[in-house]
């Protein structure tokens, strides 16, 4: 098995590279440790570097993950080592392993959002807007926009701390396959609700990803 | 004496503490804005390669801005080169400073923030010196606008003490009069050598606790420097210039440009930023040579860059492969203004081939010349990659392209488009410009004619050898705009209308599908040519324009002609004055204090050659006395 699954953050002002930049990121910095990659057959060729779930632009997070075929029996610790040493100081590798878990396996991601408020909000206010039944929202997908009820695509949610001016908050939204929604919607529909101009900012980041493998729920590795 | 140092110490530690905390300040600020705009990468900085120094107190601080969005200036060579070159001095910090797109600058004034420099966050202007390159004229407003975003007087004559000292370099700065009133110093010619030396100057000023001028004063004694404050302009009563002489002793009466005399013992890049988005060139970009040795005569930069100076084969492989190990990069492309010019072509694509077919890196050739272009140097670059090509004829028939030099005969272009056919090629670019000197309307026809030779040419090859059953050739006319320092310096420009009939004109001439024909807005042509033989006049002229909205001049969707013709207006300034008018040889002219070492009289007998339809050969064929040997180097010694 030469398939390595990479386990990396993108933290700082990492959060505006965006995925395509991300891939060629990650091409280059390849090139540059000269690690032996497998190239695609075919007109052409190109690595083989699969995300296991694309990060939306402007979200940070400490758990994402790559798959790169290299060839057979390149050390892993040399890997993260030579990669680290190549990519921009944003990306880090934390650690290298054998996928197992299939990416199209993936259900949901846990998320954590730090609001910069105008005036402070409880918790009974959050409540409330996760109580909803009905929260419109328009996706944009590859064939346009989809108008869909946001409320399906959240999971649990938990107020972590509040102050005066802040507010953080986890939330498992859906992700991978059909049901993938960018935590940007729902930070902006949840702004949307609390009223104009109470959310100053907001800081999503990334914290964990679920699979499920029969009727069980699992963090992806 | 000794209060008056401690009392600069002070001041200058004040300085560089407000710099630290303006750098946190605006940071937060700064990043709540990228939610905002479109293609944050552009802002972000952090790209491998790219230098985050910390910020000492004795260090000089250069901003090397450039004029444009993100993705045009990363793509710059000669921006990639100075900046490394700054900052591998431990003394030095260079950090970069890009226009903002039109959504960022809203959101920077609308939240106060000024201009910040990409790496730190440092508001502009902290920094010690602030540089602009010049690569084209419709950027001057971008010039004016970044200045006014960072909160800088826009007039060299407004700043003081606290503000940072203004130069500008590159191709526009060797005629930057129009910028005159704005830009404190420019430097003329390559910045290998006399980057380094401003910044030695500054430091002892900055020592010796003297005023802002006595900067100005030191520097203008360095060969290349151009301090324009230090010139008067006397005007005669037609608006014509009847003199331009220095002011005070320091000053040269003529400013010589600088050249690197030879390159491989220069600072050569060997690492460059590799940027997170996609920029315009986003390649390895190795510089082969500078200068060309043809001498067409509506090419400024074929002048400018004189004398032909090449890099060895060994300089170039050994550049390359550290280029390829520091950026990771997949492809790589020669740079100069005419490849096939460079003289060990042959060798130094075998032996690139060697150290890039491996690791499966592109080699791109552009600038290849129709008269010495072999079916071996292409099947070479073949086998990394078929792109399409692209030629330059320039004009449509013969007798016009020995108006203009330009050595290429038909016969040159129709047998490369066969070689290029056989080999699989079919898509072909061809190159010209209309509103050249002397052209008729047979010359604007022959255009069309030469396209649909080249078209015929592809027909006439067998179906098993030729690729494809369809050829596309996409003509494109960009419209003549006569610069300084060429031959053609004293011509008038075509007037707009003449320039959209010619169009026209092409564009009804042109028979078949096989043949796609682009133009170039004759509006924006109009005022280059005002900007680049402008004078120093032109200098309120850029400032109202600036206040009327006027920026990215060179992208379409903002170009606006209508606020450009009222900020002439506004001045009292007739721009056809600059691009209509056709000029003596006596006359005075904005560029003259300045010397690229290609004499006047040189292009006085050009000129002249150009109405003969007499073709001038190329340097290597023979020396025809430019001037440029002056330089003691390069091709004139060979």
């Amino acid at each position: 098995m030469s398939k390595v699954r990479l386990k990396f953050s993108k933290l700082g002002m990492g959060k505006y590279i965006s995925h395509l930049d991300l891939l060629r990121t990650f091409t280059r910095a390849i090139h540059r440790a000269g690690l032996p990659v497998k190239y695609s057959q075919g007109f052409n060729p190109h690595q083989l570097i699969t995300f296991s779930l694309p990060l939306a632009l402007g979200v940070t997070s400490e758990t994402e993950f790559v798959d790169i075929d290299f060839e057979d029996g390149t050390d892993k610790l040399l890997i993260v080592k030579k990669l680290n040493e190549c990519l921009p100081p944003d990306i880090k590798i934390l650690e290298a392993s054998e996928p197992v878990i299939k990416a199209k396996d993936i259900v949901s991601a846990r998320y954590t959002v730090a609001l910069d408020l105008k005036n402070s909000i409880t918790e009974d206010m959050l409540d409330a807007f996760f109580a909803q039944e009905e929260i419109p929202a328009v996706k944009k997908t590859k064939r346009g926009e989809k108008e869909i009820n946001l409320r399906e695509y959240i999971g649990s949610y938990k107020l972590k701390g509040s102050t005066e001016s802040s507010a953080e908050f986890e939330v498992i939204l859906s992700a991978g396959g059909e049901t993938n929604i960018k935590p940007d919607i729902l930070v902006s529909k949840l702004c949307e609700f609390l009223g104009d101009g109470v959310c100053e900012n907001a800081e999503i980041h990334r914290t964990e990803i679920f699979y499920t493998k029969g009727s069980n729920i699992a963090t992806f590795c | 004496m000794l209060e008056k140092i401690l009392g600069l110490l002070y001041y200058m530690y004040c300085i560089t503490v407000e710099r630290f905390e303006s750098m946190s300040l605006y940071k937060t600020k700064f990043e709540a804005c990228l939610k905002k705009v479109q293609k944050p990468a552009r802002y972000i900085g952090n790209e491998f390669n790219s230098v985050h120094k910390e910020w000492e107190n004795d260090m000089v601080s250069f901003a090397f801005c450039f004029p444009d969005v993100y993705e045009v200036g990363m793509s710059h060579l000669g921006m990639k080169i100075l900046y490394h070159m700054m900052n591998d001095r431990d003394d030095t910090v260079c950090e970069r400073v890009f226009a903002p797109w039109v959504d960022m600058e809203e959101e920077l004034r609308k939240n106060d923030i000024p201009l910040l420099s990409l790496e730190s966050y440092v508001p502009l202007k902290d920094f010690d010196i602030v540089g602009f390159t010049l690569q084209y004229e419709m950027s001057f407003s971008n010039v004016v606008n970044m200045l006014d975003l960072a909160k800088i007087p826009l007039r060299s004559k407004d700043r003081g003490d606290g503000d940072p000292f203004i130069c500008a370099g590159g191709p526009c700065a060797y005629n930057g009069e129009p910028l005159a009133d704005v830009i404190d110093f420019f430097i003329l010619g390559e910045g290998e050598e006399v980057n380094n030396e401003i910044i030695d100057v500054y430091k002892k000023w900055k020592k010796s606790g003297k005023d802002r001028l006595a900067y100005l004063e030191e520097i203008s004694k360095i060969e290349g420097i151009y301090v324009p404050g230090f010139y008067d302009v006397e005007y005669n009563q037609d608006l014509t210039i009847k003199s331009v002489k220095p002011n005070r002793e320091c000053a040269p009466a003529r400013i010589k440009k600088r050249i690197i005399k030879n390159l491989d013992q220069s600072y050569v890049l060997d690492k460059m930023i590799v940027p997170f988005m996609d920029i315009v060139h986003d390649r390895i970009t190795l510089e082969i040579f500078r200068g060309c040795i043809r001498g067409c005569r509506f090419c400024q930069a074929g002048y400018l860059y004189r004398p032909v100076r090449e890099h060895s084969t060994d300089k170039l492989l050994e550049t390359a492969q550290k280029m390829i190990d520091s950026t990771g990069y997949e492809e790589m492309s020669l740079s100069s203004l005419s490849t096939s010019d460079f003289t060990c072509l042959h060798e130094l694509i075998d032996r690139l081939l060697e150290i890039t077919v491996d690791k499966r890196i592109n080699l791109s050739l552009p600038s290849l010349r129709v008269d010495n272009f072999s079916m071996e140097l292409m099947e070479k670059v073949q086998t990394v990659k078929k792109s399409g090509l692209t030629f330059a004829p320039e004009a449509g028939t013969q007798r016009l392209r020995d108006v203009i030099n330009k050595n290429v005969l038909e016969s040159d272009l129709l047998r490369t488009s066969r070689i290029a056919f056989e080999g699989g090629y079919n898509r072909i670019k061809l190159y010209f410009m209309i509103g050249l000197p002397t052209e008729t309307e047979e010359d604007v026809k022959g255009i069309a004619d030469l396209a649909q030779k080249v078209v015929d040419v592809f027909y006439t090859i067998p179906k098993e050898i030729r690729k494809g059953r369809q050829l596309t050739v996409t003509v494109s006319t960009s419209s003549f705009v006569p610069k300084p320092f060429t031959p053609f310096q004293w011509e008038p420009q075509d007037r707009i209308e003449t320039l959209v009939q010619k169009q026209k004109l092409l564009k009804d001439t042109i028979k078949t599908k096989s043949i796609s024909y682009n133009w170039h807005q004759s509006h924006v042509s109009f005022l280059e040519a005002v900007f680049a033989k402008g004078d120093r006049r032109l200098g309120d002229v850029l400032i109202s324009a600036q206040r009327k909205g006027c920026k990215f001049d060179g992208w379409d969707e903002h170009f606006d002609y209508e606020k450009w013709l009222e900020a002439f207006s506004d001045s009292g300034i007739d721009p056809e004055f600059y691009a209509y008018r056709k000029i003596e040889h006596s006359e005075v002219l904005p560029w003259d204090h300045i010397d690229i070492g290609v004499k006047k009289e040189y292009l006085m007998k050009e000129h002249d050659r150009a109405y003969e339809g007499v073709t001038t050969p190329s340097c290597r064929e023979k020396c025809m006395g430019c001037g440029a040997a002056s330089f003691g180097g390069g091709v004139c010694f060979e």
